[in-house]
């Protein structure tokens, strides 16, 4: 050792043994280690007072350390979760199972019912599972009252019921409840862990939802959905997260919480309506619908009797009706159809349903052809056969078709001959029937007239009356072919005429020359001298002078009489 | 005016009239069979107090004891007051009374409440004497002597039991 060494050991050495003791102790890990351990645990309070720089720090080796035991070592921490998940997983799993069977139960007693198979096919209109729609239309539920109540003193801090609700002192209810709550527990949970969550009273369900702080109490009628549990959990934590404090140290002061009665109204919108109080909602409807039913029932009632009276009107008049026989007449709606037999010439459908007061449109048949013989379609028959000219009037008179008027000569002879085969069925009267072909022979007969043909002198016609003469023959000649058809009978008649002058004799003799001549004019025209009637007619007179007008012959046709007339027809 | 609530148990020994004492002034709610089954009955009582503040009372008639179990003890928590009643004819109901308040006082700790010393009908029968009455008043800020038959000082001691609740509760 120098003397600078020594120096320093007298003037520093108590010092550099320290250094050297804490030169030591920083270099050797162990010792440092030691020391951190000695002060790290406060170093973390100190530092965690602070702030949270020390959670951010810690966060990501922290985490990934975890992870990493997780990964390296399952079982143990599997092992150590066991406890707090066991329970955990069983609420959830029992929670769901009763659910579950609840469904179930529902289910099966609903698919086997009258009303199962209802629901079964509204849920398949709706487009839902059966079970689903089971769980809908079963839980029926209101929440009638809400109360909200502090956990640690039992007061009431908000209450919300509907209006038609019977309620009792809401303050002393929530009391009780509490006080019942709390001999449940005591004596039911010895560790007082459990919590009274639901009471069946009746038709009422009392759940209780419980928050850190308060305790939501609802009274339910009916079944309620076990989600609902759900939907009051929420509101509760809302309560809970906005009133926060006021809840935790609630005194019974309810100005600390403002709005709670609001917030606890929102319990009692919860609701599945009873099938009874849907009923009752749509009574009105109902009613209505009753008075649709009544009146459509009203109105068919009406139109079912107005239609019964028209069908026995509609019957009446087919019974009238000759020529129909009805088997029977049904509706079809507004239309009648009508079966049976129908003579052809019997009144069409279309009349008899106009006479019944009803539209062509609503008589409908079914009508098979028959021949009837009733009295008015005989003589239907009988007048549609004769086929009678318009100038013949029908008229049926004690059983018998009387006939007036005038009709050709054919028609007559072959009604006649209907009449005596007795074919038509009816007797006929003939009697007033005229032939018109022998009326028209007496007008052309009448118009033909008579005739006188001039002579020069002697038995010389003149020469206009020569052609003259052949014409009238000829036209005469007509006349009497046709009242040979007819069988009327005539006589035509020749006159010679002369005047005073000359003898008596010749004039005789001339007047039957002249007479002759017409004669001869008439046979050749094939007029059988049968027929012909001749005569003289010789002026008487005293004074003998030539008269010429009297020169002449002249001829008359008369129709004596005919054979049709006065006819008469008969079976 | 504000309406307020406020929890107030009723503690005393057997038969000392707790029911019977405050069945005339409160609303009855419940049966009293509940005293007997779940060892607790709840009555409730409005007060109108100075400044407009009315007061009810949920008063939890908890059954007799000479000393409290746990299910009673829990009856009596978050309560704002007591009613401790004793009965005059028996002396010893007087040391049940203070301690069923202590085992309170113990358990949640010191409130405001009154006492009464009941049955003040039948003072002839009365074991507790004067002296007694003036020590426990010593004592006690509010002792009241009542009779539950005649109602004499009942209504008064529930009054000023609500007045000192409201006092040290909503600082009234």
């Amino acid at each position: 050792m120098n003397d600078l060494e020594e120096l320093k050991s007298l003037l520093f050495g108590a010092e550099k043994q320290a250094l050297d003791s804490i030169t030591e102790r920083v270099q050797r890990p162990e010792t440092r280690a030691v020391d951190v351990a000695d002060v790290l645990p406060e170093a973390v309070r100190i530092s965690h007072q602070r702030g949270r720089n020390l959670v951010g720090t810690l966060r990501d080796p922290v985490g990934q350390c975890i992870k990493d035991s997780f990964r390296s070592e399952p079982k143990e921490y599997a092992d150590a979760l066991y406890p707090v998940m066991g329970p955990a997983i069983r609420k959830s799993i029992i929670s769901a199972l009763r659910a579950f069977a609840q469904q179930i139960n529902e289910t099966v007693e609903q698919s086997v019912s009258a009303k199962g198979v209802k629901w079964r096919f509204d849920a398949w209109r709706a487009g839902i599972p059966f079970g689903e729609y089971v769980v809908q239309r079963t839980l029926q539920y209101r929440i009638e009252q809400a109360y909200l109540i502090s956990r640690d003193n039992g007061l009431l801090i908000g209450h919300a019921h509907h209006e038609a609700s019977r309620i009792k002192d809401s303050d002393a209810v929530s009391a009780m409840f509490t006080a019942i709550q709390d001999f449940i527990k005591e004596s039911f949970s010895p560790d007082r862990s459990g919590r009274l969550e639901t009471a069946d009273m009746g038709e009422f369900t009392l759940w209780a939802v419980h928050g850190p702080h308060a305790l939501l109490v609802c009274v339910i009628r009916g079944v309620p959905p076990r989600t609902l549990r759900a939907d009051l959990s929420a509101i509760l934590e809302r309560i809970h997260f906005r009133y926060g404090d006021a809840v935790r140290e609630y005194t019974g002061d309810t100005a600390t919480m403002p709005g709670i009665d609001e917030d606890l109204a929102e319990c009692l919108r919860f609701e599945a309506l009873k099938a009874g109080e849907a009923e009752k909602r749509w009574s009105k409807s109902l009613i209505a619908l009753l008075v649709l039913v009544a009146a459509a029932a009203g109105y068919f009632l009406f139109h079912s009797w107005q239609y019964g009276q028209q069908q026995q009107a509609l019957a009446a008049v087919l019974d009238n009706t000759p020529g129909i026989h009805i088997a029977d007449i049904e509706r079809h709606g507004r239309v009648f159809a009508v079966r049976g037999l129908r003579d052809p010439l019997a009144d069409p459908l279309d009349t008899i349903a106009d006479r019944a007061g009803l539209s062509a449109d609503r008589v409908v048949g079914v009508l098979r052809p028959f021949q009837s013989l009733e009295t008015d379609i005989v003589f239907r028959r009988a007048e549609k056969r004769l086929g009678a000219p318009d100038t013949i009037v029908v008229n049926r008179e004690a059983g018998r078709m009387v006939l007036n008027g005038t009709a050709s000569e054919s028609w007559l002879a072959t009604t006649q001959q209907l009449a005596v085969a007795g074919s038509l069925g009816v007797d006929i009267d003939l009697s007033g029937v005229q032939s018109s072909d022998l009326l028209q022979l007496q007008i052309d007969a009448a118009k033909l007239g008579d005739a006188a043909f001039v002579f020069t002198a002697g038995s010389t016609m003149r020469d206009a009356d020569i052609e003259r003469l052949a014409a009238h023959v000829a036209s005469l000649a007509a006349l009497i072919k046709r009242a040979e058809r007819l069988g009327v009978e005539y006589r035509i008649t020749v006159v010679g005429h002369t005047d005073a002058s000359g003898s008596l004799q010749a004039n005789t003799s001339l007047a039957a020359q002249r007479a002759a001549v017409a004669v001869a004019e008439l046979q050749k025209q094939g007029i059988g001298a049968a027929f012909i009637e001749r005569s003289s007619d010789i002026d008487p007179g005293e004074y003998q002078a030539p008269k010429p007008e009297l020169r002449r012959v002249s001829i008359a046709l008369d129709l004596l009489a005919t054979e049709a007339s006065g006819r008469n027809g008969s079976e | 005016m504000t309406q307020v609530s406020s929890k107030v148990c009723i503690l005393g020994d057997f038969a000392v009239g707790k029911t019977s004492t405050v069945e005339r002034f409160v609303n009855n709610q419940f049966s009293d069979k509940y005293l007997t089954t779940i060892g607790v009955k709840v009555d409730t009582k409005e007060l109108s107090l100075a400044d407009g503040l009315i007061l009810k009372l949920v008063l939890w008639d908890v059954a007799g004891a000479d000393r409290f179990g746990e299910l009673e003890l829990n009856y009596l928590r978050g309560a704002s007051g007591h009613l401790l009643v004793a009965d005059g004819t028996r002396p010893e109901t007087i040391e049940s009374a203070r301690r069923l308040r202590e085992q309170a006082v113990d358990r949640y700790g010191d409130l405001p409440f009154v006492f009464l010393v009941n049955k003040a009908d039948l003072k002839d029968a009365w074991e507790a004497d004067d002296a007694e009455i003036t020590a426990l008043r010593d004592e006690m800020d509010d002792v009241f002597v009542t009779s539950a038959k005649t109602g004499e000082n009942v209504a008064e001691a529930i009054e000023r039991l609500g007045e000192r609740i409201a006092a040290r509760e909503f600082s009234l």
